[in-house]
């Protein structure tokens, strides 16, 4: 395995070699993928609502489940469609948060113009202004004069439908937020260059991409501002730009939002765990074990700057009362978050040992080395595990009360015996099995079933008898780092990466590894690169 | 403990590593701590398996105005107009001759013929020997004592002293399927709670010497989604002095057992807080592997806290630990009584008539009862910090605060 890396990284530097150098940065030429039209996903949405209207303005609706799809949700935001329950609750909240955007309560706030013969009789001109008021950072770009009247005209035929100046503003205002324009992410070359292979999107695109890669939300103010002044186009600019947004507060939602998506915290709206077997799990587990996690994360990456693969082996992390019932610890604090260490020896080390990523890798009733395994695999080392055959007995793994095999290893090693499941279990327990000392939700065990616990396990030649190992095993494995700068990136553009984009990935993992491995810099390199906001032409014809 | 030094209790607790290793899991860094998730007054079988009440049990004032002659049903009354007839003959009884209700004023009513009291000297009863003497009714007492007549426990031990089991031993609620051996619901609800520490333990099945902390808890249990109480929770001490106790204690085989102090905790019922006083008090609990602790808390409670945490909710307080609203206390009293079937003056003289401790100097007469508790804890974190609602700011805005 070890040489498979040396040959790699060989090809790597010669590829980038050949690639030239396009920028002065080091970055190769940049080469782009297909443009992509990406809807904003349920917090991206909520977001934006609550940067453009205030965190006042209330978001009433059910999201459609996200569509992940290589492993992102951001990169599955590219390509599900949107069903019939989707645009109903579009609409739904569209028209909450117009209702209350020109409501008594807040209207003198937000509503920029009053009309001037009262709310009996129509103004256009103050229904030109708010239209245009909301219509650029909604639309994160300048309305053309074609649609500034449009959405006028709606708010005149709601006037002389109900008779108030307002409703009829309210419903210009939930027409636009109904819109492809505010609820997808439509991406735009610059028109000049068509012509050529690959080229950069213009300004407001570029702004978009940027926003929502930098802060999880639509472009500010200055960020429109500069997109219109055409300072994205300059090196300088766009740096002073990348600069303050990885400075500013929103740039933490940013690195929750990509880790939320990564580490597949989705699947915590389908966790269920039995209530007999598992009695200290609740809602509030849930929600507090994804924060958690969330907390860990960013107070490693940004506020503490650190390395990305100490996430691996970190025991810094937050709990509250609800998780301490889980992890078996003492929480001071009645009400919120308490800073803790885990004790060393607990086998705490790690992300991977929480119980976030823990409970979600296991089943109902059980534990589960195979999920768990497989999703270290998947998320953390970009390895991809095939699902099992339709056709597999699970009988013997899915009987914990096996008396004649009381721990997990026992049963699985039975269970692949079978030819059909033995290669992928051969890629999956090794790993797996070593994090058998937690339970299905995440409480550290020593035995099952009163059998003694084997943790031993092994990741791609490393061996190790514990989860610490196994968080050392990770932390160090040449895969990890590689592994957040292919998601990120792809994170970022909302695909999937190009066959010719290796010489960028390993630019990227070369800055990466220079930086320390420090995320908030992978992010800004990103942002900074040429490629981040190239469109390949030529790839976009081939989607078309 | 103050703050400071909790945080430092913790650091010594999450670094103590290898030495907890030959522990059980709910033993760190020699403390255990426990939260009490079931608490009831031991008592014995019912009467109507033992035969105990020979005279039959104990009448509430409705029961006793239906049994004289005016109480009876007239010829033709109608059901609706009879029950109305005996409520108010009932509400009659609970007045003393100065018009006081006798639920607030025990002292001035006349004795209660009806109310019936568990004499038998035969019957088995739960709990343990607190004065060290298997006591006879018909012979004097011990030092410090008042006559009365010890029962046999359970596994045949002699000497179980159980005063308040022959006080209400002959009461309908009091028997396995009536309500008034329920008060530890409240606790389940958040309203009250209890702890209990171990501190100093080298060998958490047999250590002759240990610090056993009893405090109040100051935070709601937390229990699963199926109710049941959680273990490995955790929990703030009650930061009043007197909803916290230490005694030492020893463990011998898996069984804790402790030096008498006095302990005292609270509990709520109908929204009334009531405090429970225990004299001389004393803890026999069993140990079992997986940090479970069930067994007996046991002590001499004085008559009138008796009577007032059971059955008079004279000085009950409200939640902000004012006295209760009158008329709740009232109400809650004399319903209690209406329902559960007694009069408040029986069981108050009953209570004195049964009061094996504290005897007074001058009349001989003692003024305190064996009271016993059966408790069950399981494993969790005590922590020393002064704990806060997330609902404090309201209640400091409206003004309730305690």
């Amino acid at each position: 395995m070890q040489s498979r890396y040396v040959l790699t990284g060989a090809l790597a530097v010669l590829l980038t070699a050949l690639a030239g150098c396009g920028n002065g940065t080091g970055e190769p030429d940049a080469v782009g993928g297909p443009a992509v039209m990406r809807r904003l996903t349920e917090s991206q949405y909520r977001a934006t609502v609550a940067d453009i209207f205030g965190p006042e303005i209330p978001v009433a609706a059910r999201f459609e489940r996200a569509l992940r799809e290589d492993g992102l949700i951001s990169i599955g935001t590219g390509r599900a469609g949107m069903s019939p329950f989707s645009i109903e609750q579009y609409d739904g909240a569209a028209l909450t948060v117009a209702a209350a955007v020109v409501g008594e309560e807040h209207r003198a706030k937000l509503v920029p113009c009053q009309p001037k013969s009262g709310a009996s009789q129509f103004d256009g001109e103050c229904a030109k202004r708010f239209v245009e008021h909301y219509g650029m950072p909604l639309f994160r770009r300048p309305l053309r004069d074609e649609e500034v009247t449009r959405f006028v005209e709606a708010a005149r035929a709601g006037q002389d439908r109900l008779g108030d100046f307002y409703a009829g503003l309210q419903f210009a205002l939930a027409a636009m937020m109904v819109s492809p324009e505010f609820l997808l992410r439509i991406e735009r070359p610059q028109p000049e260059e068509k012509q050529r292979e690959v080229v950069q999107l213009d300004a407001w695109s570029k702004a978009t991409r940027l926003s929502y890669f930098l802060t999880n939300s639509t472009p500010d103010e200055e960020l429109l501002r500069a997109a219109g002044a055409g300072e994205l186009e300059s090196g300088r600019g766009l740096q002073r730009q990348v600069d303050r947004l990885v400075a500013s507060p929103p740039f933490e939602a940013a690195v929750r939002a990509f880790f939320q998506d990564m580490l597949q915290f989705d699947k915590f709206g389908d966790l269920a765990k039995d209530p007999l077997v598992y009695p200290a799990f609740n809602s509030t587990v849930a929600a507090d074990a994804q924060e958690q996690t969330l907390r860990t994360i960013t107070h490693l990456l940004i506020d503490e700057k650190g390395d990305y693969r100490d996430l691996f082996t970190t025991r810094n992390t937050f709990l509250t009362r609800a998780l301490g019932v889980v992890y078996r610890v003492p929480v001071a604090t009645r009400n919120g978050w308490e800073p803790t260490v885990f004790e060393p020896g607990k086998h705490r080390d790690g992300i991977q040992s929480q119980v976030a990523f823990l409970a979600v890798n296991s089943h109902p009733g059980r534990s589960s080395a195979t999920l768990r395994g497989k999703a270290l695999r998947e998320v953390f080392l970009c390895q991809e595990v095939p699902d099992p055959p339709a056709n597999v007995d699970f009988a013997v793994v899915q009987d914990p009360s096996n008396v004649a095999m009381p721990t997990a290893r026992e049963r699985l090693i039975a269970h692949r015996t079978e030819p059909a499941c033995a290669g992928c279990h051969a890629i999956t327990d090794p790993v797996g099995l070593t994090l058998e000392n937690f339970d299905g939700l995440g409480t550290y065990r020593s035995v099952e079933n009163g059998a003694s616990i084997d943790a031993s396990g092994d990741l791609d030649g490393i061996a190790f008898n514990s989860a610490d190992g196994l968080a050392q095993a990770l932390h160090d494995h040449p895969e990890t780092p590689r592994c957040l700068v292919e998601k990120m990136y792809r994170f970022a553009v909302g695909r999937d990466t190009e066959m010719e984009e290796r010489p960028y990935m390993d630019y990227l993992n070369r800055e990466f590894k220079a930086s320390g491995y420090r995320v908030p810099e992978l992010m800004r390199t990103i942002a900074l690169s040429e490629n981040f906001s190239a469109i390949s032409t030529v790839r976009d014809a081939e989607v078309e | 403990m103050t703050r400071t030094s909790s945080v430092v209790t913790f650091a010594l607790l999450l670094s103590a590593g290898a030495a907890g290793a030959a522990s059980p899991e709910f033993v760190q860094n020699g403390r255990a701590g426990f939260v009490v998730t079931g608490i009831r007054y031991a008592l014995g079988d019912d009467a109507a398996q033992t035969g105990a009440c020979p005279r039959g049990m104990s009448l509430n004032v409705a029961e006793i105005y239906a049994a004289t002659p005016e109480g009876k049903r007239r010829k033709g009354e109608p059901d609706d107009a009879y029950s109305k007839r005996v409520e108010a003959g009932g509400r009659a009884i609970s007045a003393a001759s100065n018009g006081r209700n006798v639920c607030a004023n025990p002292e001035a009513a006349p004795p209660d013929p009806h109310y019936r009291s568990l004499e038998s000297a035969k019957v088995v009863a739960d709990g343990i020997d607190l004065d060290a003497v298997d006591s006879n009714a018909q012979q004097p007492a011990a030092g410090g004592m008042c006559p009365h007549q010890d029962f046999v426990g359970r596994n045949g031990q002699r000497g179980v002293d159980n005063q308040f089991f022959r006080v209400v031993g002959c009461n309908r609620s009091f028997q396995s399927t009536g309500q008034s051996n329920g008060f530890g619901i409240g606790m389940l609800t958040g309203s009250w709670g209890i702890l209990i520490t171990l501190d100093g333990v080298d060998d958490i099945r047999n250590d002759d010497d240990v610090e056993v902390g009893f405090v109040s808890n100051a935070d709601p249990i937390q229990l699963s989604p199926t109710r049941e109480p959680l273990a490995y929770a955790t929990y703030a001490m009650h930061q009043d002095p007197r909803y916290r106790s230490s005694m030492r204690g020893r463990i011998k085989d898996g069984v804790l057992t402790t030096d008498p102090v006095d302990v005292r905790f609270y509990t709520e019922v109908n929204s009334l807080f009531n405090d429970r006083p225990l004299k001389r008090a004393r803890l026999h609990m069993t140990l079992s592997e997986t940090g479970v602790i069930e067994g007996f808390l046991a002590g001499y409670t004085p008559v009138e806290s008796v009577y007032d945490m059971q059955f008079g909710f004279r000085n009950a307080r409200n939640a902000a630990g004012e006295p209760g609203p009158q008329m709740l206390r009232l109400h809650t009293a004399n319903g209690a009584a209406r329902v559960l079937g007694y009069t408040c003056q029986g069981a108050y003289q009953s209570l004195y008539q049964h009061a094996d401790a504290d005897p007074d100097p001058q009349t001989g007469r003692c003024s305190s009862l064996s009271t016993q508790y059966h408790i069950k804890a399981v494993p969790a974190f005590v922590v020393d910090v002064k704990t806060q609602s997330a609902n404090d700011k309201l209640i400091q805005a409206s003004g309730n605060a305690k």
